[in-house]
């Protein structure tokens, strides 16, 4: 017993002192109107909330930022399968095929973001100067928001993708051959064998990546100005916690944006835990 | 064995009395550190500060290690740090904070030090820093520097359109003229005139709305005039200069220093601190600086008093409340803004100095570009200070965006937007001041 508890400590202290505590703390604070410097903290009760649900910004912010999600986690899941189940076949320099796709993961979130904005820029950027086209793609708030969501795609795809790879990898080679035997496609076997025993995989990464999703903040921070055109309808609900809580001072109002979002996570995820019981097969 | 042992013994030794040895060696007798911790944000200054210190340290045997951390991430950091108790030794202190670190009690009060240095004055300052620093009473940072903006220009934007260079002499409404010239010329070029985005305040639209006779911040910083016939003019005379300029949303995009130093652009306003920046420029040859144009609001066709107004502000030099040796500390920033330490970063080119009489230095910094024109309107034009609240950043912010100033930007054409955003604004930054 005391030996037991002697090796969970390091875990245990790391998560109290780096998790639990911030999180209580944040609660807190999302009461409080808070003093300078984390002194002087005053208790409002639900005056931050009153006002955070009340102001329009933050519904928007949070349509963005699901906005993004649905972007970002379906075309990330499709395509990061349909990689997978290419790399998984033996064709040769598959390992570097697999070290390419997985790239972008390496790379500083932040370095990715500068790349894509001058990628984007209006009267520079590459993908307008090879499509002879003067597309505004983060400047217009009508197609910025897809901008910015492949960028989250192109970011992502990697990671998924290795993890699907080593899903592939779990499903038995019988199935397969049986199919083969009973003259079934390619296609056929894919629909029919590959995706429902790789669901469990699927469900993961769909789950992680939407919780992933909804706490978005490095793009917009990175690729788009201040004095942005696009941003209202672009910033996600952490970046806009990241104004209150940090550029304005006001940690009170930015520790409620949080909490909003941590009670809108749960929520999803609650629905996804239920839908598991429906979507997924297990063996 | 044995040798081996022993090797290892004497090895040890030597170590342990390295460590003993080494220490005090390099410390000062009267001071009980051997480090100062320094932060600043701005790289391009890294250079000239560092090789001051250095001096300092030659003298005091106690070594200054300066970090740059970038603006954003700057705040951040010493506000974390200020939180935790982990605050730099010495840093630069700003006009959009001062005040919250003053009044939280985060900063060194430095008026017995400053009583008994014989090598500081504050006296030979501008007030408008002194002033800054102060609460209580108390003096909390020495001025570092100071700067004006000045309208930096392409020569050879200005021949190929054959359009003439800006003058010492020119109105906002020569510039709108040229601009417009020169827009119109350069349209098949890409080129356009001016640009100005909503973040460039202090360095732009800032003094027109001074110019014109409104306020940002009123003096004693508890209201604002944006929204007088005097800001509104101010702000519809920037609105023919943005109607005429490059596009908001490309300057949001590229910057107005990258469109400027793309050949893009034949104007912008720029402040002192960005002199290096441009001077070091692949084409600097062909950049120039003017004074800011003024407003003739009387139209006598002279430049009346008040009708030429730059933006100023300054750092100023902080010490953190609780620092091992203060002693230390102080006088390393006294010798950045004493008299020598002040003309030599004059002299290198790093900024503007805090000290009154020390402008020729800098003009005369950068061989071969002629920067006076940031000097010249200290004395033929009028200085405010930098508009500033105790927590400036959240109507700083407002005024930028949607909702203020950017609705106008989108639209230059429609004064009546510039008018209800000048009015936006005046009800912003009332509400912020009250909120705090």
């Amino acid at each position: 017993m005391k030996w037991g508890l002697a090796f969970v400590a390091p875990t245990m202290i790391g998560l109290i002192i780096l998790n639990f505590y911030p999180f209580f703390n944040t609660i807190y604070q999302s009461f409080c109107k808070t003093g300078d410097f984390g002194k002087g903290n005053i208790f409002v009760g639900p005056k931050n909330y009153q006002a955070v649900l009340a102001a329009s910004e933050t519904w928007q912010s949070l349509w963005n930022t699901v906005k993004y999600a649905i972007i970002e986690v379906p075309f990330g899941v499709v395509i990061a399968l349909i990689l997978a189940v290419f790399l998984s076949k033996k064709i040769a320099g598959v390992s570097v095929y697999r070290t390419i796709f997985f790239l972008p993961m390496v790379c500083a979130p932040a370095a990715v973001a500068m790349v894509w904005k001058w990628l984007y820029n209006t009267q520079f950027g590459l993908i307008n100067n090879i499509f002879h086209t003067k597309t505004e793609w983060i400047s217009n708030p009508n197609i910025a928001w897809i901008s910015i969501g492949i960028i989250g795609v192109w970011s992502i795809i990697g990671y998924n993708m290795v993890l699907f790879i080593g899903g592939l990898q779990e499903i038995p080679g019988d199935y397969y051959e049986a199919a083969d035997i009973d003259g079934a496609s390619g296609i056929r076997q894919f629909f029919n064998i590959t995706v429902p025993l790789l669901s469990p995989t699927t469900f993961f990464i769909v789950q992680t990546r939407i919780i992933g999703a909804l706490t978005v903040f490095d793009l917009m921070f990175m690729v788009m100005d201040k004095t942005n055109v696009a941003l209202p309808k672009v910033q996600s609900i952490v970046y806009l916690f990241y104004q209150y809580a940090f550029t304005n001072g006001n940690k009170g109002y930015g520790a409620t944006l949080v909490i909003v979002l941590v009670v809108f996570i749960m929520i999803i995820t609650f629905i996804l835990q239920q839908a598991e019981k429906k979507l997924v097969y297990h063996n | 064995m044995r040798t081996r042992k022993a090797i290892s013994v004497a090895l040890s030794a030597m170590m342990a009395v390295g460590m003993t040895v080494a220490v005090p060696a390099v410390a000062h007798a009267d001071y009980s550190v051997s480090e100062i911790q320094v932060n600043i944000w701005d790289n391009n200054q890294l250079q000239g500060l560092q090789e001051i210190a250095d001096e300092w340290s030659a003298e005091s045997g106690v070594k200054v290690n300066i970090n740059v951390v970038d603006w954003d991430n700057y705040w951040t950091l010493l506000e974390a740090g200020a939180s935790g108790g982990e605050m730099p030794d010495v840093f630069w202190m700003h006009s959009n904070t001062a005040q919250m670190y003053m009044e939280n009690d985060l900063l060194l009060a430095l008026d017995d030090y400053i009583a008994a240095d014989d090598n500081i004055d504050l006296a030979n300052y501008y007030e408008g820093i002194v002033d800054l620093y102060k609460s209580g009473d108390k003096q909390y940072a020495l001025p570092k520097d100071h700067d004006t903006i000045a309208l930096l220009y392409n020569k050879a934007i200005f021949d190929k359109y054959g359009v003439e260079y800006p003058t010492d002499d020119w109105t906002w409404d020569d510039l709108v003229a040229a601009e417009k010239a020169i827009t119109e010329a350069g349209k098949d070029d890409g080129v356009y005139g001016m640009a100005m985005n909503t973040s460039n305040n202090q360095d732009g639209w800032y003094n027109l709305v001074y110019d014109y006779g409104g306020t940002i911040v009123t003096e004693d910083h508890k209201s604002t005039t944006i929204g007088s016939a005097e800001g509104k003019a101010g702000m519809e005379k920037v609105r023919q200069i943005i109607e005429n300029g490059a596009p908001q949303t490309i300057v949001a995009e590229t910057g107005t220093d990258s469109l400027f130093n793309s050949g893009l652009v034949g104007m912008i306003t720029q402040g002192s601190w960005m002199i290096n920046t441009f001077y070091t420029a692949d084409n600097a040859a062909d950049y120039a600086w003017a004074m800011l144009p003024y407003a003739d609001r009387d139209g006598n066709g002279q430049c009346d008093e008040g009708e030429r107004q730059s933006c100023y502000n300054g750092l100023g030099w902080a010490i953190k409340h609780d620092a091992a040796d203060p002693q230390a500390c102080y006088d390393l920033i006294s010798y950045w803004c004493g008299e020598k330490g002040q003309k030599e970063q004059a002299e290198k080119g790093v900024t503007m100095a805090g000290m009154k009489s020390v402008s020729e230095e800098f003009a005369n910094a950068f061989e071969g570009m002629d920067v006076s024109a940031f000097t010249k309107i200290e004395e033929e034009g009028t200085l405010y200070f930098r508009p500033y609240t105790r927590n400036t950043t959240v109507w700083e912010d407002a005024l930028q965006q949607l909702g203020c100033f950017l609705d106008a930007w989108q639209n230059p054409s429609d004064p009546a937007i510039m008018e209800q955003a000048c009015d936006n604004a005046q009800n912003i930054i009332e509400t912020a001041i009250a909120n705090e």
